[in-house]
């Protein structure tokens, strides 16, 4: 037994070195670009572990866009290269996923980088990429920090955590302007990890400064096995809107146990993660009604490629696109217009090029942003929210105003629960 | 000494230690030296650990707080103060080995699976602290966020390098002086108590030894070397937060590296550190990004196997085979021992 | 007022299915001195089992209990049989903690291939009593929770009596208490650990049925179920089942009270506290001699 372990540590190191000095698939730091036959892009997500879900959801979106950028002819400037993805599971563990991204830079020689979901996954990963000069285009993750730190190879599609804070609450005020019914007592539900405590960080902020009142301040483990304390915390303390910020678990106990109180707020507002997965609608059925959702993007967007792109997504894996997909998905079209503008596979063309994106239509413009531009620190600048309500089963884009879905009617304040059919 | 280099037993590990000491040379990639670096810091903690749980058989499941007192410790006195993480790195050890002497003082009244227990309940209650409180008065510990040690580019009185070589030297010190470590305790009268402790811990206080004050320091001297090894973690990735590197995973992981070496052993961790590193690397490798779990599915399977088929650590199996080979490459020393050996 | 009734009414329902949990831990502690590491991990493969006998066959979760308990039971008594009696024989007199890794990795092993078979996506069975509410004045009880509380204790009783009146029961206990003098009066130690695995998962795919109308099932599942069994099978006594019981209730007290009239978060960190309290004052349990 133990000749046969010797052997396989002994492989396995043989393994390691001999891959280590081969130069992988790709010559992408070869120089000429004209024997470029595929781009390899390394993909870093927790795809084990208990995000795995949401991890599953955004490889789905980048695995999507792939097929259909090499199914259209590849990169046409690289003689109709191919985009591979190099999927790499980082356990949502930073220290594996830093090891994870200096193996796809160093072994698999990738050209360029995206991912990590978790925040606090890509804030150290982006630094590995960094420190090799790989571009690293980073479609999720929102902790503000990840764009401010000077790099030069870290560029983020989606908006920063302080904006969600941000806007779930102009959203609540506007909508009280409108209607009048004007919310004042505000519960703030989020799960205790970094995503939970910086929106909490960023409402501390903006619900004062929107003249309400924080009236219950409830972080919760979000593995927790019951949410019912959080729940009848919430009843006591009687909010007329509730923020939330939870992964997919979390979010289904507490709107199955918010209905079952029969807790009756004008608006809850999640804001992505677990209230977008798919899976929440699925299990929660009709308690998610009426309920918003602030989002990166919404199957009823008014924009070219949207309607057919969820088509293609709910034929492939049974479940509408969400937020995390789409812009899992748009990272790939922007890495490839950067590609094809870089008409090379080295990654200080590619950087250069992703400096110079301004992607305003094309098959991968299906976020609600007018334009990816990114600004000297990386932030997409024109990256902007939306919301979304819960009605027939169905999301309905109701906020930006001018971008809200023309078919459908927002709810305000929602309907007591004793009054639901 | 030189003359004796001829001998086998004296050359092969010095050939070794020659192989480490040279790696950076022989090996020109960042990533298998990353990998190396791993190594030698599992090996390292799982050295640590060894000290309290292998060689005075308290099995500790919680280890990870002591890591985390060490990277936080020299952390924030580095972000916060501007203190060279290299000076945080020994007041993180102090105060881990307070922190090991304090713990240890009600919890080591338990014995067997409730000490293990108490560990991971007082790991636990640090993680969910420090995860969930934002400062202490002047302290910022920035809760589950997690602190961000800014990169000061290359400046060795920080503890910050370009180059991987740099850490792996600094890993390979750390490694090697823990060794040196463990050896001298093993081989000192302290060490014979912790033994005594380990098997048999009534008898061992009916001979006379001072068991809870045996059992507090080597908790003390093994919460010191855990928590230097934080320092080097928090220096290396650059990034730390609860969830990573006070997690109750990461405790296990230790445990799982000790035992499957050899508890009570000097070189146990070493081995299997060696086995598990490049195991659970070359799974996530070849297995990871394909199907989901895969690679820890394989992982586990050979753990499970390992335990079965080979017993108490694949030290006892090593040294057998290492001085076969040392008899085969005609060592006289060992000849002359006849396989009996010192103690790994 | 109303709301601490509720919260003390979930409390105690919820502390009952966690002691039902925890009674499964307690008793392959209790007999034979290891800590199961896969225990959380063993939760999930009874929810699983529950929720496909749900999804492919439409059994419902409480009727599915006909199957899914004598399969579980086998399942346990073939594990224990053929996987960690081996070990356990061969670590016999030393400090079991070859044990205690084997069922770390057969917690990754199993784990994993949930993950690999299932996949990662939350599952759910929705029941007849899914979501529905008892309304007492105000105070709004989950019906699914009432039943799991009610059958949680009952189950408890029902072994309680067979271990103290039937000779399987007895001799089970036998083996927890005095190995060796229970081997002289003839009873086949390994054999009664098998038996004691299987109880073990037969329990757990009852409170995988009650769950499940409310809890979603997920490769990770297990895991919070895992650390609250720990904590209860020490605060109650290990090996007592009444005592698991009483430790239930008390965590999921403390779980539901303090998250009102503190948070969630510092309820989490409490549990723990009051474990290591009990455990540094009275060892051998709440309940324990």
């Amino acid at each position: 037994m133990l000749k046969k372990i010797g052997a396989v540590t002994l492989i396995g190191l043989l393994t390691l070195t001999g891959c280590g000095s081969q130069t992988g698939g790709t010559n992408n730091q070869g120089g000429s670009s004209a024997g470029v036959k595929e781009v390899k892009i390394g993909a870093l997500l927790p795809l084990s572990g208990a995000v795995a879900p949401i991890g599953e959801t955004c490889k789905r979106g980048q695995e999507l866009a792939t097929e259909e950028i090499n199914a259209a002819g590849g990169i046409k400037s690289l003689g109709g290269a191919k985009l591979v993805l190099d999927f790499a599971d980082s356990k949502g563990d930073p220290k594996v996923g830093m090891s994870e991204a200096e193996r796809l830079i160093m072994k698999d020689k990738v050209a360029v980088m995206t991912g990590a979901y978790q925040s606090s996954v890509t804030y150290p990963s982006t630094q590995v990429s960094e420190k090799y000069k790989i571009p690293y285009v980073v479609p999720v993750s929102v902790m503000d920090d990840i764009t401010e730190r000077g790099f030069k190879y870290t560029f983020r599609l989606a908006p920063k955590a302080s904006w969600y804070s941000r806007d779930q609450v102009k959203f609540a005020k506007e909508m009280g302007e409108q209607t009048g019914s004007v919310p004042k007592r505000v519960a703030l539900v989020y799960e205790n990890s970094d995503w939970g405590q910086s929106s909490a960080k960023g409402w501390n902020k903006s619900v004062p400064e929107a003249g309400m009142e924080i009236v219950l301040d409830a972080p919760y483990p979000s593995s927790s096995s019951d949410l019912t304390p959080v729940i009848l915390k919430i009843k006591q303390a009687n909010p007329d809107l509730i923020l939330f910020t939870s992964y997919t678990s979390d979010a289904i106990l507490l709107t199955n146990g918010i209905a079952e109180q029969k807790i009756n707020a004008m608006g809850m507002i999640g804001q992505g993660g677990g209230h977008a997965d798919p899976e929440y609608l699925k299990n929660v059925g009709k308690n998610a009604e009426y309920g918003f959702d602030l989002t990166e993007w919404s199957p009823d967007l008014g924009k070219p490629g949207v309607k057919e792109t969820n088509a293609k997504f709910k034929q492939k894996y049974g479940v509408d696109m969400n937020g995390e997909a789409a812009e899992s998905y748009a990272a790939m079209y922007v890495i490839a217009d950067a590609l094809e503008r870089a008409g090379s596979a080295e990654p200080e063309k590619i950087r250069e090029a992703l400096a110079k994106t301004k992607i305003t239509s094309g098959p991968g413009m299906i976020l609600p942003y007018d334009s990816i531009e990114f600004d000297q620190s990386g932030q997409n600048i024109h990256a902007s929210l939306i919301m979304v309500q819960v009605n027939n089963g169905q999301r309905s884009t109701v906020w930006p105003f001018n971008a809200k879905n023309p078919d459908y009617k927002v709810v305000w304040p929602a309907p007591k629960w004793t009054d639901r059919k | 000494m030189l003359r004796r280099l001829r001998y086998p037993s004296y050359f092969l590990p010095f050939l070794f230690l020659l192989i480490l000491g040279l790696l950076p040379f022989i090996i020109n990639n960042e990533y298998i030296l990353q990998v190396f670096i791993m190594f030698l810091f599992n090996a390292y903690l799982a050295s640590g650990w060894n000290i309290i749980s292998g060689f005075a058989g308290q099995l500790s499941l919680g280890h990870a707080a002591f890591v985390g007192i060490g990277a936080y410790t020299s952390t924030i006195l580095f972000v916060q103060w501007g203190i060279s993480p290299w000076i945080g790195m020994i007041f993180g050890g102090v105060i881990a080995a307070i922190f090991g002497w304090l713990i240890g003082y009600p919890v080591f009244k338990l014995r067997g699976p409730y000490y293990a227990l108490a560990t991971i309940a007082y790991g636990e209650i640090i993680r969910i602290f420090i995860q969930n409180t934002k400062a202490v008065g002047p302290i910022e510990l920035k809760g589950a966020e997690g602190i961000l040690i800014p990169f000061k580019g290359s400046s060795p009185a920080l503890f910050q390098f370009e180059t991987k070589a740099a850490y792996y030297y600094v890993a390979l010190a750390m490694f090697l002086l823990v060794l040196l470590l463990s050896y001298k305790i093993k081989n000192s009268k302290m060490g014979y108590y912790l033994s005594a402790i380990g098997n048999d811990q009534d008898a061992a206080e009916s001979l006379g030894v001072n068991t809870s004050k045996m059992k507090l320091t080597a908790s003390a001297i093994s919460a010191f070397v855990m928590a230097l090894g934080g320092t080097f973690y928090a220096q290396f990735l650059l990034y730390i937060n609860p969830q990573g590197v006070l997690s109750g995973d990461f405790s296990t992981e230790i445990a799982v590296i000790g035992i499957i070496g050899g508890e009570g052993t000097v070189f146990g961790p070493v081995l299997g550190s060696l086995i598990l590193t490049p195991l659970s690397e070359l799974t996530r490798i070849y297995l990871g990004g394909r199907f989901a779990g895969v690679h820890l599915l394989a992982y586990g399977l050979i753990l499970m196997a390992v335990v079965t088929h080979i017993p108490h650590g694949v030290i006892g199996t090593f040294s057998k085979l290492y001085h076969r080979i040392l008899l085969k490459l005609g060592d006289p020393v060992v000849s002359a021992k006849t396989g009996a050996g010192k103690t790994l | 007022m109303q709301t601490l009734i509720a919260a003390t009414l979930n409390g105690l329902f919820m502390g009952s299915l966690y002691g039902l949990i925890a009674v499964g831990l307690s008793l392959v502690f209790g007999v034979m001195k290891i800590i199961n590491f896969a225990h959380g991990a063993l939760v999930m493969v009874g929810m699983y089992a529950v929720f496909y006998m749900w999804s492919l066959i439409g059994l419902d979760p409480y009727l599915s209990l006909v199957v899914v308990v004598p399969v579980l039971f086998l399942f346990g008594y073939f594990l224990q049989g053929k996987v960690i009696n081996p070990v356990l024989k061969r670590e016999f007199g030393r400090n079991g903690h070859a044990v205690i890794l084997l069922t770390v990795g057969l917690t990754l092993v199993l784990q994993n291939a949930a993950l690999l078979f299932f996949g990662a996506y939350y599952k759910a069975a929705k029941t007849f009593v899914s979501g529905m509410t008892w309304d007492m004045g105000g105070v709004v009880t989950s019906v699914p929770r009432l039943i799991a509380g009610v059958v949680g204790a009952i189950v408890i009783l029902g072994l309680q009596l067979m271990l103290s009146k039937t000779d399987l029961g007895k001799a089970i206990r036998a083996t927890g208490q005095d190995r060796e003098a229970a081997g002289l009066m003839g009873i086949n130690d390994y054999k009664i650990y098998n038996i004691a695995f299987g109880l073990c998962l037969a329990i757990l795919g009852i409170a995988a049925a009650l769950m499940l109308p409310m809890y979603y099932v997920q490769p990770e599942a297990g895991k919070i179920f895992e650390m609250r069994s720990f904590v209860i099978a020490v605060l109650g006594g290990i090996g007592s089942l009444s005592g698991a019981f009483y430790g239930g209730l008390i965590v999921g007290l403390i779980e539901s009270v303090t998250a009102q009239v503190w948070s969630a978060t510092a309820a989490e960190m409490l549990i723990f506290v009051v474990f290591i309290g009990v455990l540094l004052y009275k060892p051998s349990g709440l309940l324990g001699k």
